[in-house]
C-alpha cells in the first residue's frame, strides 16, 4: 500500500443552463457571475477519490484557475471528498489561451507534488482539449489521454484508453497525467455532511507572482492566439414540406435514399 | 434570513439532481403503478448520508434520555439537526412528488419522533433507530372511521387490561404507510372496566409490529392524490400486547400521557406541511411562467394577457409569503425557539390554502393541457388538496388559532 496524492484539475465555468454572453472587447466568454464545477471534471474528482481510497491513504487536491477568487465550483468537489484546493486567481490571467493556462496549472500542481494528475479530456466551455497534455509536457511527465478505466499498482498507472474501435491498454510510470472520459466512473453525490464540511476545507488562493511566473508569459499578454471576430452561426434552414399528391411515400423514400439511410 | 445560504443552495442542488435522476424516471410507477416509495427514500438517505446522521442523532437522544437530561425544545427531528437541512429536501421533493414526502415524514417524524420522545431507552433502541434510518417503515395511527378531527374524543379503539398485558380491539383508517409499515405507533382508549364515558377515558400509546396475531394491515386505498404515499386501514382483533409495547411502559400520565403525545407532533407536522406547500407553489409558478412565455394564442404569448398576468402575480405573492413563513420557522429553530401552536396552525392554514389555490390556478392557466397528466400541474393540484385536510383540517387550524388568541 502506497499513500496516493492525486491532483485533479477542476475548471469552474459559467452555468451552461444560464444564458451566456461574450466579453465585447476580447470575444471571450463572460465569467463575471457565479461559476460552477465543469460537469466533465466530476468524473476526475470521483476517480481520484476512489484511487486514494483504494491506496489506503493520501489525499486529493484540486487545482483551478478562475477569476474573482471564485470557489463555488471548488466547494462542490470539496463536498464530494477532496481534501483541499489551490486556486489561482489574478486579473493578469484574463485572456489566457490554453498554453497560458497550462503554464499556470503546471506551476501550481508542482507545489502539490502529486503521484498522479487527473483532468477531463476537455472542458465544457472552451473545448480545446489541449490544456492537460500541455501541463504534462511542462512538468516533464508522461500523459495518457481518454481513459475509460484507471488503476494504480504500486508506482504504475494502468489505463484503458478509449479508441474508436475499442480500447488500448496503456501502462505508465508514476507520476503521470491522465485525462478521463465521462465513462470512467459514476460521480458520487456530495453528502449533506460533506457539503457542510466543504466550507471549512482549505483553499489556497495564489497569484501569478506567488507561482513565480512572469506575468508577460501568461494571460492576454502571453497568449499566442487572439479572437479577432465572432459571428453568429448560420441558422438552420427550414425543412422541406412534402405535400402528398399521391406520390408522398415515393418522395419520402427518395429523400431518405439521398441521405443513404435506406 | 431572506435567502438560502451557499451551503443550503448546494444541498438544494444535490437533492435536485437526485430528484431528476432517481425519482422523475420512476414517477409513473410511483404515482400510477403502485410502486412503494420506500426503496427510493432509502436510496436518498444512503446517498446523502442521512442514515448516518440519523444514527448520530439517535445516539445523542438516547444518551440524553438515559441521563435524564432535558428534552430538546423542538420535538420530532432530534437535537442538533438543522431545520433548513431537513426542509430543503422536503421542498425539492414536493416539486415532483409530495406523496413521497408524506410517507417519509410520517415514518421518521411522527412514528419515530413519538417513540423517541415518549419511549423508554429500551423502546427507543428496539424501534426508534430502525425507523430513523428508514431500515424500517413506520405508521402513526390515530384516525378512525368515525373520528377524524375529533380523533381523541371520538376514538373507539380500546386497550383492555389483562393482567400485566392489554388486549387491543378496534380499527384505524387513513393511515399513511399503513399497508407496508413494519412498526405502528397506535393510540387507544384505556378500558379499565369503569363506567367512564369513553370520550373521556385515558389515551394510551402502543407500538405494534407487523405480523402480530390479530393485527391486519389493508391494501392501499385508491385516492385523489399523493399516490406515492400508500394509505390504508389497520384492524385490531384481540391483539395481545405486553407492557413493553406501552410507550413509556407506564399508564402514569407524566408529561400529559397519550393525549399530549398525539399533540406533541402538531407543531413540527404543521411547519413541515408549510414547507411541502412551498415546494408545490414554487414548481407550479415555475411551470406556469415557462408556459405563459411559450404558449402562443392570438399571435402572442399568453403571458402578455392581463388575466394570465394576474394569476402569475397571485402565485408570486403566495410564494413570497409562504417562503417567508418557512424562513421564519428556520430562523426560530436556529435560535432554539419553537413556534407556538397558534403560529404553526396559522402557517399551515395559510400555506395549505395558498398551495391549493396556486396549483388550481396553474391548471387553469394551462387550460386543456393543464387537465392532462403530461403537463404535471394536475398532479400537483390533486396532491396539494390534502394539505388542507391532513395534519389538521383548515377548520381545525382556525379553531386552534382562535382558541389561542381568545385565551390571551
Amino acid at each position: 500500500m502506497f499513500p496516493m496524492n492525486v491532483v485533479v484539475c477542476v475548471k469552474q465555468i459559467p452555468d451552461p443552463a444560464a444564458p451566456q454572453s461574450l466579453e465585447p472587447g476580447t470575444h471571450t466568454l463572460a465569467r463575471s457571475g457565479k461559476l460552477i464545477m465543469d460537469d466533465s471534471d466530476a468524473y476526475g474528482v470521483e476517480m481520484a477519490l476512489q484511487l486514494a481510497d483504494a491506496a489506503g491513504g493520501g489525499e486529493v487536491t484540486l487545482v483551478s484557475m478562475a477569476p474573482g477568487g471564485e470557489t463555488s465550483g471548488l466547494r462542490t468537489a470539496l463536498a464530494m471528498g477532496a481534501a483541499k484546493a489551490i486556486l489561482i486567481s489574478d486579473d493578469a490571467l484574463k485572456g489566457s489561451d490554453a498554453l497560458g493556462t497550462a503554464k499556470v496549472l503546471a506551476a501550481a500542481i508542482k507545489r502539490a507534488e502529486p503521484d498522479l494528475i487527473i483532468a477531463a479530456t476537455e472542458s465544457s466551455d472552451g473545448y480545446t482539449g489541449t490544456t492537460p497534455v500541455q501541463v504534462a509536457e511542462l512538468l516533464g511527465l508522461p500523459s495518457v489521454t481518454f481513459a475509460k478505466s484507471v488503476t494504480v499498482d504500486g508506482q504504475t498507472v494502468k489505463v484503458e484508453r478509449q479508441t474508436e474501435s475499442g480500447f488500448d491498454e496503456v501502462t505508465s510510470p508514476l507520476p503521470a497525467l491522465v485525462t478521463v472520459t465521462a465513462g470512467v466512473v459514476e460521480p458520487r453525490y456530495p453528502s449533506f455532511k460533506g457539503i457542510m464540511a466543504a466550507k471549512s476545507k482549505p483553499v489556497d488562493t495564489l497569484t501569478v507572482a506567488d507561482l513565480g511566473l512572469d506575468a508577460s508569459t501568461v494571460g492576454a499578454a502571453g497568449a499566442g492566439q487572439e479572437i479577432t471576430d465572432v459571428a453568429e452561426a448560420e441558422s438552420r434552414s427550414s425543412g422541406e414540406i412534402v405535400v402528398d399528391e399521391g406520390d408522398g411515400a415515393a418522395r419520402i423514400v427518395a429523400f431518405l435514399e439521398t441521405l443513404k439511410v435506406i | 434570513m431572506f435567502e438560502w445560504s451557499e451551503e443550503q443552495l448546494a444541498i438544494r442542488d444535490a437533492v435536485r439532481r437526485f430528484v431528476d435522476e432517481e425519482i422523475r424516471p420512476k414517477l409513473d410507477d410511483l404515482e400510477h403503478g403502485d410502486l412503494p416509495p420506500y426503496d427510493v427514500l432509502r436510496k436518498l438517505y444512503a446517498t446523502f448520508g442521512l442514515d448516518q446522521l440519523a444514527r448520530d442523532s439517535f445516539k445523542r437522544q438516547l444518551e440524553r434520555k438515559t441521563s435524564g437530561a432535558e428534552p430538546p425544545a423542538r420535538a420530532g427531528r432530534g437535537e442538533g439537526s438543522n431545520a433548513a437541512m431537513a426542509l430543503i429536501p422536503v421542498i425539492e421533493m414536493c416539486k415532483v412528488t409530495p406523496g413521497m414526502v408524506t410517507a417519509l415524514g410520517v415514518s421518521t417524524g411522527l412514528a419515530a419522533g413519538t417513540i423517541m420522545k415518549r419511549g423508554t431507552p429500551a423502546q427507543m433502541e428496539r424501534w426508534g433507530l430502525d425507523l430513523l434510518t428508514l431500515d424500517k417503515i413506520g405508521s402513526w395511527a390515530i384516525t378512525e372511521p368515525n373520528s377524524g378531527s375529533d380523533a381523541l374524543g371520538g376514538m373507539r379503539t380500546t386497550a383492555k387490561r389483562d393482567g400485566d398485558a392489554y388486549i387491543l380491539n378496534g380499527n384505524k383508517t387513513y393511515i399513511t404507510n399503513g399497508p407496508y409499515a413494519d412498526t405502528v405507533v397506535l393510540y387507544a382508549k384505556l378500558d379499565d372496566g369503569s363506567d367512564t364515558d369513553i370520550r373521556h377515558r385515558q389515551v394510551l400509546t402502543f407500538v405494534l409490529d407487523r405480523g402480530l396475531e390479530g393485527f391486519e394491515q389493508s391494501a392501499p386505498f385508491r385516492k385523489m392524490g399523493q399516490h406515492s404515499s400508500p394509505t390504508g386501514e389497520l384492524f385490531l382483533t384481540d391483539v395481545v400486547v405486553g407492557r413493553d409495547r406501552l410507550l413509556g411502559e407506564t399508564e402514569k400520565e407524566s408529561g400529559g400521557g397519550g393525549r399530549a403525545s398525539a399533540k406533541d407532533n402538531f407543531v413540527s407536522e404543521r411547519a413541515g406541511t408549510a414547507a411541502m406547500a412551498l415546494g408545490v407553489i414554487e414548481e407550479c409558478l415555475a411551470l406556469s411562467i415557462a408556459y405563459a412565455k411559450d404558449r402562443v394564442l392570438w399571435g402572442k404569448p399568453i403571458g402578455e394577457f392581463q388575466l394570465i398576468q394576474l394569476k402569475l402575480a397571485n402565485m408570486e405573492v403566495a410564494r413570497l409569503n409562504v417562503e417567508n413563513l418557512v424562513f421564519r420557522h428556520i430562523e426560530m429553530s436556529a435560535a432554539g425557539r419553537s413556534l407556538s401552536l397558534a403560529e404553526a396552525s396559522a402557517m399551515k392554514l395559510y400555506a395549505a390554502q395558498a398551495a391549493s389555490a396556486v396549483a388550481m390556478d396553474a391548471v387553469q392557466l394551462f387550460g386543456g393541457n393543464g387537465y392532462m397528466a403530461e403537463y404535471r400541474v394536475e398532479q400537483l393540484a390533486r396532491d396539494a388538496k390534502v394539505f388542507q385536510i391532513y395534519a389538521g383540517t383548515d377548520e381545525i387550524q382556525v379553531t386552534h388559532i382562535a382558541k389561542d388568541l381568545l385565551s390571551r
